[in-house]
């Protein structure tokens, strides 16, 4: 049986667990296994968190080192601090933005520098507040993700009228739409 | 709340467990908020049962207890370290055992993702004669909570059912059946069984040692062996197994599989039965070798000799996670196992928990460092005794104002000792739900024995960091409180208010250092995310820079910083309007007067922040 695993990573409060809930309650309406491991607590207030996601035959909560199949980083500096579920072979979707760490005299890695980093490695950049903003609510930065991983067939198995009917807002479901149609693929 | 259908659902672990005890028919359920356990109240209280938050985890211990004397089915449910707080009762009941069915549910925090240690809480069930039952899924852990009412009904003794975070926090897919009606109780009145005085207590130990015999036999039909004809087993308790069963079909290895769903006690029948088909054994589980002493144990007395691993192959700190699980099977089974994956580079910049946009918090410790300052005291010379809570975070740098924290109300207990030791006037700082939990005991006997220390209170109405679950500080004013226990000098300020606060702060100090006993201010200000919470829809205010008043001091971003606020290129101050919430806090901070807010006040917003 077909096993995916997605490694969401950004910044408590930017809707990872949301995008993992939209997954999983999507592979339900598709009669599709999905477990997502999220993180609660302490960790969530404005700090780095990560939400795996494993799609198929699995039993297990977490994805192991190096077999993620998709990392994405809803901001980009997560992307690297959760570089190490990636292989050379992992797409990596990066969300255009980068969030200053809110502490004293630190310096963030622009975008450029972080790409930079990626060198080598199936490296999308998508600018999903742009999208977002778009289809009419900053919001649904998560949706408009979503939809650009469904159109890389991330999801085996989950039907997009699944997707639909997680994704429950008007503004949701049109980010997801319009994520699909951008173009792909931008290995670096 | 769900709408039951023969479809699956997608639930969270603990929101599995709380089905789970609804179909069992919990009639009462009480916590006392903590990550990883809090969702198994919050989904329990929105059915038509009894549920409360309780002050601690003792009370919410009590309560279900005493409702389990009475006949009820009753659930509480704490993290692992609540039940040291409630061991007191823990120890009786299982003496007492129940007329009702009593389950009791701790939430471990192997990794402590959000925790002062990672105690096994299966140690408490050798320790108190109570059996554990432990589930690997959110499938699981609805199916097993159930069987451990089922369990404490027929004994009537108490069950702990251990869930761990990655059972907790992980939403999977979860078959569900209806609610069953809640159980209630009637009067009981049997003093010979409930009051521990020595001679009951005699008898009792005897009834409980009888009950925990056929509590062993009855375990054994929990638990599973899957006969594949290897000659290799492996023994997986709870979490362990989800693992272990995904690493076998990885490396498409062949073996006998020993699922336990109760680790306590472990099922000798079984046990024996599955070691005598094998040559070798591994023991996979989470956290202590509490599997491995009792199958130790059991093969000794049973003069079974066989190669058995455990403990030696996985390590007992952290969570399980697949690396342990494969470098246990490399060399229990003599397999390379290499993965291959990228490294993380090491100028990747930190980014740590932080207070929120908002925060009244942030504002407080700001205030705080400049009183001790303006008191003529050095910050180097004052011990900042912490407590648990969202301000622990005050650790981290600008503020650097917490020395110590290393569990609830340790703030002012420690607080006590410091001044003992070193006659210099600490500081203690806690949260008003943590007050109200562990805090109380410990100022009155400050009080009593007149410790010199001043109490900062950070009242921010609500258990912030579980989730603003309800805090008992919106009935108790901290204040009344800390009169009615004797405290001559009480105080309120609002952190916002930043030059009073420092006034207020510093004078305080003095107050103690000439009256030689304890003082207390709090603060008050609601929790931002409750307020935004309140506000959900409505337009906020925005802070903005005037950038020709702006010098670019570095003040607002680099010793208050608020994540709304950045620094440009050139320095100055630029507030992002995506994270600001329009509080206000930074206004009073610049030296510059350079931040205002814009727009309208929402309706009740200043009763939101200080209500």
């Amino acid at each position: 049986m077909v096993r995916v695993n997605i490694l969401l990573a950004g910044i408590g409060g930017q809707g990872l667990m949301t995008a993992g809930r939209i997954i999983a309650e999507a592979g339900v309406y598709s009669n599709v296994k999905v477990l997502v491991a999220e993180t609660h607590g302490l960790s969530q207030r404005g700090g780095a968190i990560n939400v795996h996601v494993r799609i198929g035959d699995v039993n297990s909560p977490l994805i192991p080192l190096g077999k993620a199949d998709y990392l994405v980083g809803l901001e980009a500096t997560e992307v690297l601090r959760n570089l190490s579920y990636a292989n050379k072979n992992t797409e990596i979707v990066i969300n255009a933005y980068v969030n200053r760490p809110p502490l004293p005299k630190i310096r963030p890695l622009p975008l450029d520098k972080i790409l930079e980093k990626l060198k080598g490695l199936k490296v999308h950049v998508i600018n999903a507040e742009e999208i977002a903003i778009k289809a009419g609510n900053p919001l649904a930065a998560n949706a408009a993700i979503l939809g650009y991983l469904y159109s890389l067939g991330a999801f085996p198995g989950i039907k997009e009228e699944s997707f639909l009917k997680a994704l429950r807002t008007e503004s949701n479901i049109k980010a997801f739409k319009m994520a699909q149609s951008i173009v792909k693929v931008k290995t670096l | 709340m769900i709408q039951l259908a023969s479809q699956k659902h997608v639930l969270l672990g603990n929101e599995a467990i709380a089905y789970g005890a609804l179909t069992a028919g919990v009639g009462i359920a009480t916590s006392y908020p903590g990550t990883p356990a809090s969702e198994i109240l919050e989904t329990l209280e929105k059915h038509n049962i009894y549920t409360e938050w309780s002050v601690n985890e003792k009370v919410a211990f009590e309560t279900a207890y005493g409702a389990a004397m009475m006949g009820a089915f009753a659930l509480t449910s704490m993290k692992h370290v609540g039940l040291n707080v409630a061991a007191d009762p823990l120890m009786s009941s299982s003496y007492t055992g129940v007329d009702g069915a009593f389950v009791i549910v701790t939430a471990d925090d192997p990794s402590m993702w959000s925790s002062q240690n990672e105690q096994d809480n299966r140690f408490y069930g050798l320790h108190a004669l109570i059996p554990v039952l432990e589930p690997y899924d959110p499938q699981s852990a609805y199916q097993l909570i159930i069987e451990a009412f089922k369990l404490s009904d027929r004994v009537k003794h108490p069950v702990l059912f251990r869930t761990t975070t990655r059972v907790s926090h992980t939403r999977g897919p979860v078959e569900l059946q209806p609610p069953s009606k809640p159980v209630l109780g009637k009067l009981i009145k049997n003093s010979k069984k409930y009051v521990l005085v020595p001679e009951n207590a005699r008898r009792n130990r005897i009834e409980q040692l009888k009950r925990w015999e056929r509590i062993k036999e009855e375990v054994e039909k929990l638990n599973e062996l899957v006969d594949n004809g290897s000659k290799d087993l492996i023994i997986a308790s709870g979490s362990a197994y989800g693992y272990v069963i995904d690493a076998l079909k990885e490396f498409d290895i062949k073996a006998n599989i020993l699922r336990l769903s109760t680790p306590v006690p472990v099922p000798k029948k079984l046990l024996i039965e599955a070691v005598s088909k094998a040559n070798r054994v591994l023991i996979v589980e989470e956290g202590e070798p509490v599997v491995e002493y009792q199958v130790k144990d059991i093969l000794y007395d049973e003069g079974i000799r066989v190669e058995l691993h455990g403990k030696d192959l996985i390590s007992r700190a952290g969570e399980m996670t697949p690396e342990k699980v494969y470098y246990a099977f490399s060399k229990f089974f003599g397999i390379d196992i290499i993965t291959d994956y990228l490294q993380v580079p090491q100028d990747t910049p930190p980014r740590p928990p932080t207070f929120c946009p908002g925060c009244p918090h942030r504002s407080s410790f700001y205030d705080l460092k400049k009183a001790v300052i303006m008191a003529s005291l050095r910050l180097d010379d004052v011990f900042f005794s912490g407590d648990i809570g969202c301000y622990t975070l005050g650790l981290s740098p600008p503020f650097e104002e917490i020395d110590s924290t290393t569990n609830m109300g340790s703030s002012i207990g420690l607080a006590n000792g410091v001044y003992r030791a070193t006659q210099k006037i600490p500081i203690a700082i806690i949260g008003d739900s943590t007050f109200f939990h562990a805090g109380l005991p410990a100022l009155a006997n400050a009080v009593y024995y007149k410790t010199p220390m001043l109490v900062f209170v950070l009242d921010n109405r609500t258990t912030a960091m579980t989730g603003e679950q309800p805090s008992p500080s919106k009935k108790i004013e901290i204040g009344d409180v800390a009169k009615g226990l004797g405290v001559k000098y009480v105080k309120y300020i609002d952190p916002f208010d930043v030059n009073n606060s420092i006034k207020v702060l510093s004078e305080a100090l003095k107050w103690v250092k000439e009256n030689k006993e304890p003082a207390v201010v709090i603060a008050k200000r609601a929790c931002a995310l409750l307020v935004t919470r309140s506000l959900r829809g409505h337009e906020l205010p925005k802070a903005v820079v005037d950038l020709n008043r702006c010098t670019g001091c570095s003040i607002c971003y680099d010793y208050f910083s608020c994540p709304a606020i950045i620094p440009r290129p050139d320095k100055k101050a630029e507030i992002d309007p995506l994270t600001c919430i329009g509080c206000g806090a930074c206004v009073p901070i610049c030296p510059f007067k350079a931040i205002s807010i814009k727009g309208e006040k929402p309706e009740k917003w200043d009763e939101l922040w200080l209500g």
